[in-house]
C-alpha cells in the first residue's frame, strides 16, 4: 500500500538504510563531499586534542548522518509523490571505522496549511550498539494535487 | 599546477582543481576572532555533472533511478535527472574557494538545518550565497552560526540551509 497523508498515522514508523563505516566509506565521503578535513583522514592529528574534546582517531563526517537520513526520506516521500522538504539535525555522537550505522523516523505530526500538507518527522541515527549518534526533525510535503515538483 | 604525487591517480571527477590538502592555505583563512558576522563570503559558481552526483550517491548508497537512470528520470514526476537533495553537502565545498575557514583543519560540525525548495540537476551552474550570521562562546567552545542559499543559473533557489561549526582553536 503506498503511504498517503490521510492514511498516516502518528507515530508510524520509517525504516532506513543500515550503513557500514569504514576508512573507505569515509574517505570515498571525503572525495564526494569535498570534504578533507583531516578529522576524516588523520589519525596523527586525531589523537591530539580539540579544546576539551579527544577523538582518539579519525571520525565519520557528521554531514554522513544527514545523506543517510535524507536517503531513507526520499525513498519514504517519492513513491507517495511526497517531498522532502526540511530537515534539521543535530551530533550526539561521533561515528568511527567499524561501526554500523542507520537512521529511523518515527511521524511526529500531521499539519494542514493554506496551501498544502506537512508530516512532521522525528529522525535519529543509532549505531550498532543501539545509541543514538544524531537526531533531527524533518518535514515533508505532500501537495493536494499528486504532482511532485 | 603540480599536485602532491598519488593525489592526482586518485582524484575524482568532482575534485578537479579541488585542493585536498586543506593544511595548505591553512593560514589564509578567518579564525574564530577575524569572522564578522554579516559579512558575505567569497563564493564560487560551480558546475553540476552527473558524474559528481553518481559519486555522491555510491558515497551515501544512494539508488533512486531519478538521480541514476536518465530514462527512468525523464519519465518521473522531474522530467529529467535530479541531484538528491543532500547535494548541499557536496556543494557547500564546490562552492567556497581554498581560503574559506569551512576548509580550517578542526572545523567540527554541530548541525545543520536545511530546507529544500528545488532540486540541482546535473548540467545546472550552481551559485552560493552565504555568510556567517553569528557567533558565540558556550562551554568554551568557539561557535560561528553560517547561513547559505544556493541557486541555479536561471536564479531559482535550490536549497537554503544554517548550519552551525565548532571553531578550532
Amino acid at each position: 500500500m503506498p503511504i498517503t497523508f490521510d492514511t498516516l498515522s502518528i507515530g508510524d514508523a520509517i525504516d532506513g538504510p543500515r550503513f557500514a563505516v569504514s576508512r573507505e566509506s569515509i574517505r570515498l565521503f571525503c572525495d564526494a563531499s569535498l570534504d578533507y578535513n583531516p578529522l576524516h583522514l588523520d589519525d596523527a592529528y586525531m589523537k591530539g586534542d580539540f579544546g576539551k574534546t579527544n577523538f582518539g582517531g579519525v571520525i565519520m563526517h557528521g554531514m554522513n548522518n544527514f545523506g543517510l537520513i535524507s536517503r531513507m526520506l526520499t525513498d519514504w516521500a517519492y513513491p507517495a509523490g511526497a517531498i522532502h522538504r526540511r530537515l534539521e539535525t543535530r551530533w550526539l555522537k561521533p561515528v568511527r571505522p567499524g561501526e554500523t550505522i542507520r537512521p529511523t523516523g518515527i511521524v511526529k505530526s500531521k499539519q494542514t496549511t493554506a496551501k498544502s500538507r506537512w508530516v512532521l518527522i522525528d529522525v535519529t541515527v543509532q549505531n550498532q550498539d543501539d545509541e543514538k549518534v544524531a537526531i533531527g526533525e524533518a518535514m515533508v510535503e505532500f501537495p493536494l494535487a499528486a504532482k511532485a515538483g | 599546477m603540480t599536485s602532491e604525487a598519488g593525489d592526482a591517480m586518485t582524484l575524482p571527477a568532482a575534485a578537479k582543481d579541488f585542493e585536498t590538502d586543506f593544511w595548505k592555505d591553512a593560514n589564509l583563512r578567518k579564525i574564530w576572532d577575524e569572522i564578522v558576522p554579516g559579512e558575505p563570503r567569497k563564493t564560487l559558481p560551480y558546475t553540476l555533472t552527473q558524474e559528481a552526483i553518481a559519486l555522491y550517491c555510491r558515497a551515501v548508497g544512494e539508488t533512486n533511478p531519478l538521480y541514476l537512470d536518465e530514462a527512468a528520470a525523464k519519465a518521473g514526476p522531474f522530467g529529467g535527472l535530479i541531484a538528491p537533495p543532500s547535494i548541499h553537502i557536496l556543494l557547500m565545498f564546490a562552492c567556497t574557494p581554498a581560503d574559506d575557514w569551512m576548509r580550517s583543519p578542526g572545523t567540527v560540525n554541530a548541525g545543520q538545518s536545511w530546507t529544500y525548495n528545488i532540486p540541482a540537476r546535473p548540467g545546472d551552474t550552481i551559485t552560493l550565497t552565504a555568510r556567517a550570521l553569528d557567533k558565540f562562546i558556550k562551554r568554551e567552545r568557539l561557535f560561528v552560526v553560517h547561513d547559505n542559499v544556493f541557486f541555479n543559473q536561471h536564479g531559482e533557489v535550490i536549497c537554503s540551509g544554517r548550519g552551525q561549526t565548532i571553531r578550532p582553536m
